[in-house]
């Protein structure tokens, strides 16, 4: 208990402080780029399947295939897998930038499902008399369905970035120094594990807490505030 | 890009990474077992218990979803042996993997909870059941038939978080992908091999379950 009280006293130092917080912000950064860049994309594909060219069929049977693949992938294997493309493709980019493509890969598969559930809850007849009215579907995405989706988009895309902050742990295996590579750094300089792994948990705690408050209270509101 | 995929080198390794999709199974199966069980309690503990219970349990869902999986197990991994206490690692991710998807289960179930009419529960009151008979003629079947779904979509992603056994050197899916990677060199091939069959894992597990869902509950799943 002695040893432990005097590793905690040596632990708790300025340097650690801000490595900790560099480290939280690179981990925040690698969620907002993937999800944000995930969102984006899967806004496209979810619009792409609601296409009806005929021209267009293999892309969206490609778009189909994409979703339900990545959803059934697990991140660490992505990553790798998304590490190694690159490689073979020779593009030379850091990894962190290979974690944030691995993160917007998956962000968009599940994502892409994300929007089209909200699509779905638009009714039928309002679909119609946008086509009734000889609206393209850029207009009918952007007049009729977008102002009143997002309230249906939006809680769990929310939750999706909310779990995508953890599982971003995971990109600390191909050596992007986020909260958990602090981690293993401070459990290799030979401090107690529960100290080196107990504060990251912490951290991460702190980071995703609020945003659980933040998220269910979003999610409160926009019921609340009438749907459709 | 002149780069040739060469699955040749590959494909003598499939009967050793299928191997390694039924350990898989096996772990993302018992994690599961395990958290339905903790769930379990902590969803009854939530919503008939006490107050000290229902914190309690609150404490812990609000702990485990709100940390990464992996950073529990690395704290389990490394803390445990400390206590005098040393486990195969495929029994320390199994034991973060049961302690985070139960955190997940509790919540799932707890809804379901929520979701029996009260009146059921006054009508059983009113018969005269106990509480134990409430529970197992009242509120399971109503639960279970609600929550299928919402459960088979978490063994789903219970079965994809215990790809992170390969960090600890469990010799699972993702593990022996590591492993193969090593010998041949082909990493690309490889991990698109190695992803092909978590994609026909899941979908496995999916279509069984949505099987088994219909028969037994009566319960719509979504395989695609």
């Amino acid at each position: 208990m002695h040893r432990f009280a005097h590793e905690l006293g040596n632990f708790a130092t300025w340097y650690n402080l801000a490595f900790v917080v560099q480290a939280a912000g690179y981990t925040l950064a690698l969620s907002m780029i993937g999800c944000g860049a995930g969102f984006v994309l899967g806004f496209l594909l979810a619009a792409l399947r609601l296409t009806s060219a005929f021209a267009l069929k293999p892309i969206r049977i490609l778009a189909t295939v994409y979703t339900e693949a990545f959803r059934r992938i697990p991140f660490l294997v992505t990553l790798f897998l998304v590490f190694f493309a690159l490689q073979v493709a020779k593009i030379d980019v850091s990894v962190f930038c290979v974690a944030a493509i691995s993160a917007a890969v998956i962000e968009t598969a599940y994502l892409t499902e994300v929007v089209r559930a909200g699509f779905e809850a638009i009714p039928c007849a309002e679909w119609e008399a946008a086509a009734a009215m000889n609206f393209s579907l850029r207009q009918t995405l952007a007049y009729v369905v977008v102002p009143q989706a997002w309230k249906t988009i939006l809680p769990p895309a929310f939750a999706f970035f909310l779990s995508f902050i953890k599982d971003s742990a995971l990109a600390s295996q191909i050596g992007v120094v986020e909260l958990t590579f602090a981690g293993k750094v401070f459990n290799n300089r030979g401090f107690p594990p529960e100290i080196a792994f107990g504060s990251i948990l912490g951290a991460y705690f702190l980071i995703s807490y609020p945003l659980a408050r933040l998220g269910r209270h979003m999610e409160k509101r926009l019921a609340l505030s009438g749907n459709l | 890009m002149n780069y040739t995929l060469h699955f040749g080198q590959v494909l003598p390794y499939l009967p050793y990474l299928l191997g390694g999709a039924v350990e898989t199974i096996l772990l993302s199966v018992l994690a599961f077992a395990g958290g339905m069980v903790i769930g379990a309690v902590g969803a009854a503990a939530a919503t008939w218990g006490g107050a000290t219970t229902r914190r309690i349990s609150g404490y812990y869902v609000t702990f485990f979803t709100n940390t990464p999986a992996l950073v529990q197990v690395y704290f389990i991994y490394f803390v445990l042996p400390d206590f005098g206490i040393v486990l195969s690692s495929f029994n320390c991710v199994l034991i973060g993997l049961v302690l985070n998807s139960g955190a997940y289960l509790t919540e799932v179930q707890r809804a379901g909870f929520r979701s029996v009419p009260r009146t059921e529960i006054e009508a059983a009151e009113t018969i005269g059941l106990s509480k134990f008979q409430t529970t197992w003629h009242v509120v399971m079947p109503h639960v279970v038939r609600t929550l299928y779904p919402a459960l088979t979509g978490q063994f789903i992603l219970v079965t994809l978080g215990s790809s992170i056994g390969a960090v600890f050197g469990v010799d699972e899916l993702t593990g022996r992908a590591f492993g193969v990677n090593s010998e041949t060199f082909r990493a690309f091939e490889v991990f698109i091999v190695t992803g092909l069959l978590y994609v026909g894992v899941t979908l496995l597990a999916t279509t069984i379950l949505a099987w088994t869902g219909w028969l037994l509950f009566r319960a719509r799943v979504r395989v695609l």
